[in-house]
């Protein structure tokens, strides 16, 4: 059929943007529109004339909690606009994974991988996570703010900042890592206050991280050395998993 | 409700990926949004959900907004409205067999100047388009405010109206085209830019 002959153009078009276009003639007409400029005009000119029925209609105000997980899908997972990077193959798994689910906010789920080490670093296109830690740090109310994770024997830590923290000018966001027996905190480098970044980290991963449970950052005067002590209160906190 | 200028100048920088200006967008729009999607759902709940998956369209598809189609509030309503739609078609077997528990929807369904006529009468007024109107008759305003607020096809007006199919199609036909003629007589391009 020709979608584009005038006199039927106009009669589709009208009752698409009606909506009393229905069913497969609907979707046969979707389709036409999105490759046919004439057609998307026509529609859009209805549009144009409905919309002022719309004029009238109440409004209500929706839930906080819509747009929570608007911004929960769409800025704490990967999507196409948001910042790529070695983040976001992480984060496309944890929104379908872990963030919508039971453990949300402050624990993730662990992957079985059955990459070699001695594969780090080529690792084949996979639908795999290779074997990492990964950390997802909370604030004060709760909210994910920060992921971290880093290869199992790499030796960079990437973070991720999913909303931003507040750094006082002349201070530094300091992360820690806190092992599991409770002994002493150490320093494992500084954090950007937002977006994205790299910590380059003393050691690989397996040997820093083999018996840390949680990871936590403060803010500090100045870039912690090893044997700092954090000076104040953590600012974000979470456990740190093994994701294998 | 934003101005369209408001909205004209945010849309740009969601299609670069600014979360400010989405929010902003969000913010200025969602209520009336919403509204227009409860109209047709029925159900907050759902509604809400069409709003939100709306507005990943919006942040996703912002790059496609285009002034020389449709003002800025008219891409957006459409967005939802289609949302809302589809929907209410790919749920309707499921609605059928359950009650409308929603006290929103009941509340609204109690409150004549909430149904569809008189949302209608009241667009016309506010588009002063009224008089103009006023040569349509009043099943021909039904049946075209069934379709719009309530998102019904042909054979489901003719149904609530108790009319013929064709005759449905016919007082739609018409009703659109004395739409079209006196928005034009009118000047009226509410929405529009241009």
């Amino acid at each position: 059929m020709n979608y584009l002959l005038p006199e039927r153009l106009d009669r589709l078009a009208r009752e698409y943007a009606l909506g009393t276009l229905a069913g497969p003639a609907r979707r046969r007409f979707e389709r036409v529109l999105r490759n046919a400029p004439a057609a998307m005009r026509a529609v859009g000119a209805w549009q144009e004339r409905l919309s002022g029925l719309a004029g009238a209609v109440p409004p209500m105000q929706p839930g906080e909690s819509v747009w929570r997980a608007l911004e929960q899908r769409l800025f704490t997972t990967s999507s196409p606009r948001a910042a790529s990077g070695p983040l976001q193959w992480l984060g496309g798994v944890l929104s379908a994974r872990a963030l919508g689910g039971v453990l949300a906010g402050a624990f993730l789920c662990a992957v079985l991988l059955r990459l070699q080490p001695g594969l780090i670093g080529m690792e084949p296109q996979s639908e795999v996570l290779p074997q990492s830690y990964v950390g997802l740090l909370i604030d004060s109310a709760g909210k994910p703010t920060m992921l971290a994770s880093s290869k199992r024997h790499g030796r960079l830590m990437t973070v991720k900042l999913l909303q931003p923290v507040e750094i006082p000018a002349g201070s530094v966001a300091q992360l820690w890592a806190l092992p599991a027996d409770g002994s002493a905190a150490f320093p494992v480098g500084v954090v950007p206050g937002s977006g994205t970044g790299s910590v380059a980290l003393a050691d690989t991963s397996e040997k820093l991280f083999f018996k840390v449970s949680r990871l936590a950052v403060s803010i500090e005067a100045a870039p912690a050395k090893a044997g700092d002590k954090p000076s104040g209160d953590f600012v974000l906190s979470g456990h740190c998993v093994k994701l294998w | 409700m934003p101005t369209n200028e408001d909205l004209a100048a945010l849309l740009p920088r969601v299609a670069l990926g600014d979360r400010a200006a989405f929010e902003g967008v969000y913010r200025a729009t969602c209520a009336h949004l919403l509204g227009v999607a409860f109209r047709i759902l029925n159900s907050r709940e759902r509604a809400e959900e069409v709003l939100q998956e709306a507005f990943m369209n919006v942040w996703h598809g912002a790059g496609g907004f285009d002034t020389s189609v449709a003002g800025p509030m008219t891409w957006l309503i459409n967005i939802v409205r289609n949302k809302a739609i589809d929907a209410l078609r790919s749920g309707r077997a499921e609605r059928a067999s359950t009650l409308a528990l929603d006290e929103e929807a009941m509340a609204v369904a109690a409150d004549a100047m909430q149904q569809p006529q008189v949302l209608f009468e009241r667009s016309l007024e506010k588009l002063r388009i009224t008089g103009c109107m006023g040569g349509l008759g009043a099943s021909q305003r039904q049946a075209l405010a069934l379709a719009y607020y309530r998102g019904m096809v042909h054979t489901e007006i003719a149904e609530a109206l108790g009319a013929p199919l064709g005759t449905v199609k016919a007082w739609v036909r018409r009703g659109l085209d004395r739409l079209k003629d006196c928005l034009e007589a009118a000047g009226v391009r509410q929405d529009s830019l241009a």
